[in-house]
């Protein structure tokens, strides 16, 4: 039984306002996201690890025509620095540039209750 | 030595047809035949692109329904899948394929249809693009296509200043080239003033900046390099990259580089022994006209950082130093997701034969095609050339 990171444990780290990443003992490489195998080097030996609750905005865009079924308009979609991870989420209100502070501020559930983190301007 | 060559080509319109899949596609597939003077019983093998068919028009296991309604039941089919670079995949495994000596000749196309014709609206038409985007990790915050391609051009922006007003430019270009080409689905011409002013989609993305939903078809003949001087006309295929990206966006070292681009276009050039330098044209993936600016960079047509530049200052133009996107890109021709890889490789090979109508550019003996799929975490670069 692997103890490697898994969805169902990020998803309840995001819904517990923590995000969990994972880092490679060989390469050094820090990803936002679980997979099986470091996508650098192919090591198994991911390390499941905690990544800063603040960072800055890597990359951002605000969403004007949103997919079905959301209804919303007009939200903004952020890369977050974090540490030496970057994670994508929802900003929850305000507008931000790149390089503006955020902090992790809880998460949004879409209609299949799969979880973002949303951030917050610091 | 060429991998492979083509030896006919042809699509539909781009644009909006009320026709089931195998209709559609038999046009393609006919012209194609057609072209290259040679019959489905000439055909060896079918490789087959279509992306979203299931979604769209629930309609799956198309390979063999296609291939009966073009007289090619009984021979070797197989489809493709890789979001936006469906089918220039499935072109990537034929030419190996005919290269190996598995087939003498294959047919290799695709086909879809993405306008309200399947009965399916803008927001659930956005959702099941959203689809090439990760289910667990980018999905849940609401991005959508527009959205992905707009966080690499924001990070592009940042990095070197690239401007909403060379965003424009692209668009006003390949809405120019597009209203020379008879098969676009735009062929109205834009202004930058009209692009900067179209409702906003996802910054920094205007309405005019994304490409349309769009239906239709496109089909080629490849056969082996030695059987290719027996046709008419025959377009070499000297190179082909294939390269991969991390998934999601967050993983990417880079992501406004595009990385596999970048990758494909190396291995492609290098199996051509040629260089970016010695393009006469290209063919790019402009679903939005951010991805033009880095795919021309990515590909190594313009300096890093001088896409934006490039494009305001007319060198990608049909008269420009470098032009890009002839056929009206994406951006004006039109988007059948599985149609569109094929249909970039019927461009390239219409304007190496000389006989591009009225779009035609002058002089041209080698060009690059680039296609890439979801988060240009698929990207597929072919260089064609001439046949001497």
């Amino acid at each position: 039984m692997s103890d490697r990171l898994t969805h169902a444990e990020w998803s309840d780290a995001v819904e517990d306002g923590d995000l969990l990443g994972q880092e490679c003992p060989d390469c050094g490489k820090v990803q936002g996201t679980p997979k099986a195998a470091c996508p650098d080097c192919g090591s198994r030996g991911l390390e499941t690890v905690e990544l800063p609750s603040e960072g800055t905005v890597y990359t951002e865009t605000t969403i004007h025509v949103p997919p079905a079924p959301i209804e919303e308009r007009g939200y903004q979609v952020v890369v977050v620095q974090l540490g030496d991870a970057r994670v994508m989420g929802r900003l929850t209100d305000g507008e931000v540039d790149i390089g503006d502070s955020v902090s992790v501020s809880g998460f949004v559930e879409d209609h299949e209750g799969y979880v973002a983190p949303t951030f917050a301007a610091e | 030595m060429a991998r492979a060559a083509v030896v006919g080509a042809g699509m539909t319109k781009f644009g909006v047809h009320d026709t089931p899949l195998q209709e559609l596609f038999g046009r393609a597939a006919l012209d194609a035949f057609d072209d290259a003077g040679i019959t489905p019983d000439d055909v060896d093998a079918f490789y087959f692109g279509n992306a979203m068919g299931g979604q769209t028009e629930n309609d799956t296991h198309l390979g063999p329904k296609l291939a009966s309604h073009v007289g090619m039941a009984g021979i070797p089919v197989q489809r493709y899948e890789d979001a936006c670079a469906t089918s220039s995949n499935a072109f990537k495994n034929a030419v190996e394929a005919v290269e190996a000596g598995v087939h003498d000749v294959a047919l290799v196309g695709g086909v879809e249809r993405c306008t309200p014709e399947t009965g399916k609206d803008t927001p659930e038409m956005t959702r099941i693009f959203a689809s090439a985007s990760h289910r667990q990790y980018e999905q849940p915050t609401g991005l959508t296509f527009p959205g992905v391609f707009a966080l690499f051009t924001q990070r592009h922006m940042h990095e070197h200043g690239t401007t909403e007003e060379q965003l424009a430019h692209v668009a006003v270009k390949n809405h120019g080239n597009g209203s020379l080409n008879p098969n676009a689905h735009f062929g109205k011409q834009t202004t930058v003033e009209e692009a900067l002013d179209a409702p906003k989609i996802a910054d920094p993305f205007r309405l005019m900046d994304c490409c349309p939903f769009s239906d239709g078809a496109s089909a080629v003949v490849i056969v082996s390099d030695d059987y290719a001087d027996s046709f008419d006309a025959p377009v070499d295929v000297s190179g082909i990259g294939h390269a991969t990206d991390v998934v999601p966006i967050g993983d990417k070292d880079q992501p406004h580089v595009t990385q596999a681009a970048r990758d494909a276009a190396a291995q492609a050039y290098e199996q051509a022994d040629t260089t970016a330098d010695a393009m006469d044209f290209a063919e790019v993936h402009d679903c939005f006209t951010g991805a033009e600016i880095l795919a021309s960079e990515a590909l190594g047509l313009v300096a890093e950082g001088e896409g934006g530049p490039a494009a305001a200052e007319g060198r990608t133009a049909r008269d420009g130093d470098i032009p890009i996107n002839p056929s009206g890109g994406l951006k004006a021709k039109g988007h059948p997701i599985g149609a569109t890889g094929t249909a970039q490789i019927v461009e390239l090979t219409e304007h190496l034969r000389g006989d591009a109508g009225e779009r035609q550019l002058d002089g041209v003996e080698q060009g690059v095609a680039h296609n890439l799929g979801g988060d240009a975490a698929t990207t597929v670069v072919t260089v064609m050339e001439a046949r001497q």
